[in-house]
């Protein structure tokens, strides 16, 4: 796995791979300096009230930041998904597999890789976006001691690792989603019309059962770090929500495990 | 005139063959994808510092035999050994094995020494192995630029590159030479000469018959997944040659002529000669028979068949 690890962290080179990076972090980056923007400049409105009123206080920083939230989630799918498919697609993962006729080593080594990539990529984004947001602050005057206190700073380490768990939780989807669909096109599809169709259209009209699907799940494990007329808090409770968070987890990963090991090859 | 001897027999002289170490062994190796049999039985034998041609029409299972040995496909039925490993354990043996499956496949926006670089990285192989063999498929001097920007024939070279990675016992090459110039086709025939002279096994996949009939000391013969042949190249070029018979006079050809159709081959004139289609060991019965006959007067010249003479043979003996 070691092996697999190693080589997966050269592939990253490709600026495909670094243009995915490069996006989270300057679209977060932007869409947090926009809502900063809103709030400074007296915007007014049902939505914003409730960041206006997170601003001041120490959860102000993460509130803001966490306005990208969805699209980090979309971003990372996008960017686990194409990467493993991509295999298929290229047909490089015969290659590899010669090379690794352990599958579920190789499998494992790469998403390793591809997970740390995308934490990586996420932290940079947190932190960029919260520099970003300071300097601004300091540049408009806007007092920052609650953001920088430590209570500011515990409540943006809790935000950071729960975006992790929600993270690792996206990675594996989008390992299972490429698995199954062995093509970058099919695999993208399919990974963005989960979200939009089942996620979001369907969740909208079946709330109730809807708190329970895995993406919404795993949303709301970041989303309860903020403050509550934020969120998305985790209806079914936090402790509830992580348990069913890692059982999704797991299902992901034997379900990609005992397909993509019987699985031909044929690409 | 008669018809000649049914060559539509599966012809598998490697049963036959002097017990040696094989380096491919499959039996009743089968795959099938839903109803569509790719390969059907299929039972060869490929021993240990041969040049090992394989060849078929399109669709006749190659590729999937191919992708059978190197463990990317579960077979439907049978079993193989590969460098004496079950075809079940491909960590076992692959690490011997080096693989150019189709056309070659690259990460096309890293570069050449990057792509060999990962697959080093993954089996575990020095990085100065991969200067080495960049040097000796002729691409240093491109090794940074990125693989898109290479040529096909590049692109098959570096290929190459990456099935030697392992510095394999068993080469698996599928059409190593697409895309390749002539200057870079007899390169790659002399690095396969000079491979298996170092006692390493090739088997060769490509529809160059000309080429592989330089090369190859081996033979398979594939066609709708059935193994038509296996065994030693000069077996099969040998086995349906052709003798030409010639004679002052017309009557010594009517008994040459009558003795070869009494043994079943088919007998063409051709302009005060006879062609004989035949097994080249026949001359010697021919000659002695025509001399108890007293055709003794007469000049036997044999003829091989080429590859593609006896490729088609038996694809048409298939087909009939």
């Amino acid at each position: 796995m070691r092996r697999a690890f190693r080589s997966e962290l050269l592939k990253f080179r490709r600026w495909s791979v670094l243009a995915g990076s490069g996006v989270m972090i300057l679209s977060t980056a932007f869409i947090a300096y926009l809502t900063f923007h809103q709030i400074t400049s007296g915007a007014t409105g049902s939505e914003i009230t409730p960041l206006i009123q997170a601003f001041p206080t120490s959860q102000g920083l993460i509130t803001v930041v966490g306005q990208a939230r969805s699209l980090i989630i979309v971003i990372a799918l996008i960017m686990v998904t194409s990467n493993i498919a991509a295999e298929w697609s290229q047909g490089t993962l015969r290659n590899l597999l010669v090379r690794e006729p352990r599958r579920l080593r190789l499998l494992s080594g790469k998403m390793l890789a591809l997970v740390l990539f995308v934490i990586i990529s996420a932290a940079l984004t947190l932190a960029i976006s919260a520099a970003l947001l300071l300097s601004a602050a300091h540049a408009q005057g806007i007092s920052t001691a609650a953001w920088t206190s430590s209570e500011g700073m515990r409540t943006f380490l809790a935000l950071f690792g729960n975006e992790v768990l929600c993270l690792v939780g996206i990675s594996l989807l989008g390992m299972l989603i490429a698995v199954l669909a062995r093509s970058v096109g099919a695999a993208v599809g399919i990974a963005l019309a989960y979200v939009l169709v089942p996620e979001g259209v369907i969740a909208m009209v079946w709330q109730e059962g809807s708190k329970w699907f895995p993406v919404r799940v795993l949303n709301f494990l970041p989303g309860s770090t903020l403050p509550s007329a934020v969120g998305p808090t985790p209806p079914q409770g936090y402790p509830v929500a992580l348990l069913v968070a890692l059982l999704w987890m797991v299902g992901f990963v034997v379900v990609s495990a005992v397909v993509f090991r019987r699985q031909d090859i044929n690409a | 005139m008669t018809a000649s001897p049914d060559p539509s027999q599966t012809e598998l002289a490697a049963d036959n063959a002097p017990s040696r170490t094989l380096a491919i062994a499959t039996h009743d190796l089968s795959k099938h994808f839903g109803q569509r049999k790719a390969v059907d039985g299929l039972t060869i034998s490929i021993p240990v510092g041969t040049i090992a041609g394989f060849i078929g029409p399109n669709g006749a299972g190659k590729t999937t035999t191919i992708r059978l040995l190197l463990g990317l496909v579960r077979p439907s039925a049978g079993s193989a050994t590969i460098l004496g490993q079950p075809l079940t354990h491909p960590e076992r043996y692959l690490p011997r094995v080096g693989a150019l499956v189709e056309a070659p496949a690259f990460y096309p926006s890293l570069s050449g020494r990057t792509n060999l670089e990962v697959l080093a990285h993954l089996g575990g192989y020095p990085r100065s192995r991969v200067g080495q063999l960049l040097e000796l498929v002729e691409l240093s001097d491109r090794a940074k630029d990125p693989v898109r920007k290479y040529s096909q024939g590049m692109k098959q070279r570096l290929g190459v590159a990456m099935a030697l990675l392992p510095d394999p016992e068993l080469l698996i090459l599928d059409e190593p030479a697409n895309g390749l110039d002539p200057l870079g086709i007899i390169q790659m025939r002399d690095l396969l000469r000079h491979l298996r002279d170092q006692g390493k096994t090739i088997f060769l996949s490509s529809h160059l018959l000309g080429e592989l009939e330089q090369v190859t000391d081996w033979l398979v013969m594939l066609n709708l997944g059935k193994a038509l042949f296996s065994g030693p190249a000069r077996e099969l070029l040998n086995r349906r040659g052709e003798l030409v018979v010639e004679a002052e006079e017309a009557t010594q050809l009517d008994l040459v002529a009558s003795i070869a159709s009494a043994a079943g081959y088919t007998v063409t004139p051709d302009n005060g000669s006879l062609r004989i289609a035949c097994p080249l060991d026949f001359s010697s019965e021919l000659n002695r028979h025509a001399r108890e006959a007293g055709a003794t007067r007469i000049i036997i010249r044999a003829k091989e068949a080429s590859l593609e003479e006896r490729f088609l043979a038996l694809l048409k003996g298939e087909h009939q």
